[in-house]
């Protein structure tokens, strides 16, 4: 199972959210969310990472309160999510279409959720103030929405999920529509606001770039589970499944009989690190990154690597930083993706040459089969 | 073409475009083709001149008066039509009817429209959704005079209605030829209208905002008249002004309802045009008719803009 240890009761008891085996039935096939269970700490920054249609932005609805789960518990600070009316509730959301107020001026949607929950009006301007300039937004307040560009927007957006000091801040794919430039900033302001105030954060998106750069926590789901809730660092580095491996970095997966040093692909002997209780001779997966295999013309470079294999280039892209080369190894059913770094340093191997790969028996993480 | 493919061929949407083209070519050669924006828009211009044409012989026909004597209308001009009507408490009356009338109309029946093409938005059963739509289509099947007659049937003393309040004891009430039955019958009327010139407006207000509106601590009232009316405001613009020229002109409502003691401007002008045959108050009565309703819908899309009418167009 993928899935973390269930959490002591005491654990739970501080948890700022706590989802506990939480399904959502929308009557039309398999279940959208299955038995997700996590808890998160306050002050913590959680993204919810997976394809789309995995389920992770109904997950999300359900934490808001928008959906009532089929089965399970959500606790918000203890309380359940669905049991307060969505206005009375202390959740700010920024939504994936923004859904500013295209009447009001920038002030006026910063200063709505004050308004609406009845802070003391002589407070209202000066607070709406220091969180437009948390946002960089400073001088921006009589603007009108439509005359600002789409990355101040987002921030009006922020400032407006987080002016009243809610408990909880849910992020629901804000940046998906930002080109790559602005996304890139953006995630870094998130960053930066979450931890300047330590508000607990969800955020769902599914760029796996996102979720590495902002995140303390993350979980990725698919078809409606959790496949796994790791930091950043281990959820790269330990993928729980070759579906974790494969929607985070680039990886290629071999398919072979587990011998006792890894796989046997086709007879090739591929040195890999195998989990504990896995039978000799069964059928196994494993995945290793692109940036873990080596590559040269001459077989000598490589005699440090546990496995060495000959092959052919099939393709080269060039991606500015680095070189993704495509390798078929004859015996193999798919070429392997391999990583060149300062691709401009060095002579690049042209489509067709021959080269030599290779790479170390703690980088091929192998999988047990129903993980496949 | 070398090696010809036998199972290509075009779509017939594509050759029949193509031979449509040919004929174009044919017809309006590709040289003339700066003008074709001009032959586009011949058949509206047409449409208004043939108007602006009408209106200018009205102005004409409001200019004489008629004479008494050979019922002819007179040779020479002068304001007397417009003396007449603009001095006759008759008229005055009349006139204040109908522009309250097109209010009270208005108002009331974008009071009904709106929850109505709300909930027809914003259903998630797509049954809901279809019922409310043939709901608000029948009644265009069915035109406004037969509607009327209906509702003669329906309220009349020996109606359904009374019928219905005779069963608890009341009545018979008299519920027709009276002011309440013709706001009652325009609203009615109306309402399709306003409907269909609210939903696209209601459409465009994502549901993501409203729902950004309850997480930001709004009640649904709150919701509706801070977020939802703000931005309706073009339908409710747009759908105020067909309602309210649509009203403010109106014949066969008044009439009918009315039983001839609520008469509209409309029904004024008829009566001078058909009963008493005096082409010249009929016409003056017409410009006077046509002058309050321009400045009318001239004020509002001065103070509101032309909402949905602009057509995408800022204001």
């Amino acid at each position: 199972m993928n899935m973390p240890a269930a959490q002591p009761a005491d654990g739970e008891r501080h948890a700022a959210v706590l989802v506990r085996d939480v399904d959502m039935d929308f009557g039309n096939g398999p279940l959208a969310v299955q038995s997700a269970s996590f808890s998160l700490e306050a002050g913590r920054f959680l993204t919810i990472l997976g394809p789309s249609g995995s389920g992770k932005t109904t997950l999300l609805r359900m934490i808001a309160g928008f959906q009532k789960p089929s089965r399970g518990q959500i606790l918000i600070g203890g309380k359940a999510s669905d049991a307060v009316a969505p206005h009375k509730r202390t959740i700010g959301m920024v939504f994936q279409k923004l859904a500013l107020f295209p009447h009001m001026t920038v002030n006026e949607n910063v200063a709505f959720p004050l308004k609406m929950r009845r802070f003391n009006p002589k407070d209202i301007p000066e607070r709406v103030a220091r969180y437009l300039d948390l946002v960089r937004l400073g001088g921006y307040g009589t603007r009108r929405i439509h005359e600002l560009s789409g990355g101040q927007q987002q921030r009006v957006a922020i400032a407006r999920a987080l002016v009243f000091e809610p408990d909880l801040l849910l992020l629901d794919e804000p940046l998906a529509a930002l080109d790559r430039k602005l996304r890139e900033e953006m995630q870094l302001e998130f960053r930066r606001i979450q931890k300047e105030l330590g508000v607990t954060t969800i955020n769902v998106t599914h760029d796996q770039r996102e979720a590495l750069v902002v995140s303390d926590e993350i979980i990725v789901m698919d078809q409606g589970r959790i496949q796994q809730h790791a930091d950043p660092v281990a959820m790269y580095r330990k993928p729980a499944s070759p579906f974790v491996a494969n929607f985070i970095g680039v990886s290629s997966f071999l398919k072979g009989e587990v011998t006792e040093t890894g796989l046997s692909v086709n007879g090739f002997s591929c040195a890999g690190t195998l989990p504990r209780n896995m039978s000799l001779g069964s059928v196994a997966q494993g995945a290793i990154r692109a940036e873990q295999i080596r590559i040269s013309a001459t077989a000598a470079d490589l005699a440090s690597c546990d496995t060495t294999l000959q092959g052919t280039v099939t393709d080269t892209i060039f991606e500015g930083e680095r070189l993704l080369y495509f390798v078929a190894v004859p015996g193999l059913a798919t070429a392997l993706q391999i990583y060149h770094h300062d691709p401009l340093g060095h002579a690049p191997h042209d489509r067709g040459a021959a080269v030599t790969i290779g790479w170390n028996a703690r980088d091929l993480l192998i999988f047990p089969p129903q993980n496949m | 073409m070398p090696e010809t493919n036998p199972d290509f061929r075009y779509p017939l949407r594509w050759r029949i475009m193509d031979m449509a083209e040919a004929i174009a070519d044919f017809l309006w050669p590709r040289r003339l083709s700066k003008y074709t924006g001009w032959l586009f828009i011949m058949p509206a211009l047409m449409l208004v001149g043939i108007l602006v044409l009408g209106l200018i012989q009205i102005a004409d026909a409001s200019l004489r008066t008629l004479d008494t004597a050979t019922y002819l209308p007179s040779d020479n001009w002068s304001l007397d039509n417009f003396q007449k009507a603009l001095g006759s408490s008759v008229y005055f009356k009349v006139a204040w009817r109908s522009l309250l009338g097109a209010a009270l109309t208005t108002a009331i029946t974008l009071c009904f429209a709106f929850p109505y093409a709300y909930a027809m938005v914003r259903t998630q059963s797509p049954k809901v959704r279809k019922a409310l739509l043939i709901a608000l289509f029948l009644p265009f099947f069915i035109g406004q005079v037969v509607r009327a007659y209906g509702w003669l049937i329906l309220l009349g003393n020996g109606g359904m209605v009374n019928d219905v309040l005779g069963l608890v004891g009341i009545g018979p009430v008299r519920l027709l030829f009276n002011y309440p039955a013709v706001i009652f019958g325009l609203v009615q009327y109306m309402l399709p209208f306003a409907v269909l010139m609210l939903a696209p407006a209601l459409t465009a207000i994502p549901t993501e905002t409203e729902i950004a509106a309850g997480s930001l601590g709004a009640n649904w009232l709150q919701t509706l008249w801070h977020v939802i009316l703000p931005m309706a405001k073009p339908g409710l613009v747009g759908a105020g002004l067909v309602v309210g020229t649509l009203s403010l002109t109106d014949f066969a409502v008044p009439a009918m309802l009315g039983g001839g003691s609520q008469d509209f401007v409309a029904n004024a002008i008829y009566d001078q045009f058909f009963r008493t045959a005096d082409q010249g108050l009929g016409a003056a009565l017409a410009l006077l008719l046509v002058a309050v309703g321009s400045l009318i819908v001239g004020l509002v899309f001065m103070v509101f803009g032309a909402g949905t009418l602009s057509m995408g167009a800022r204001k």
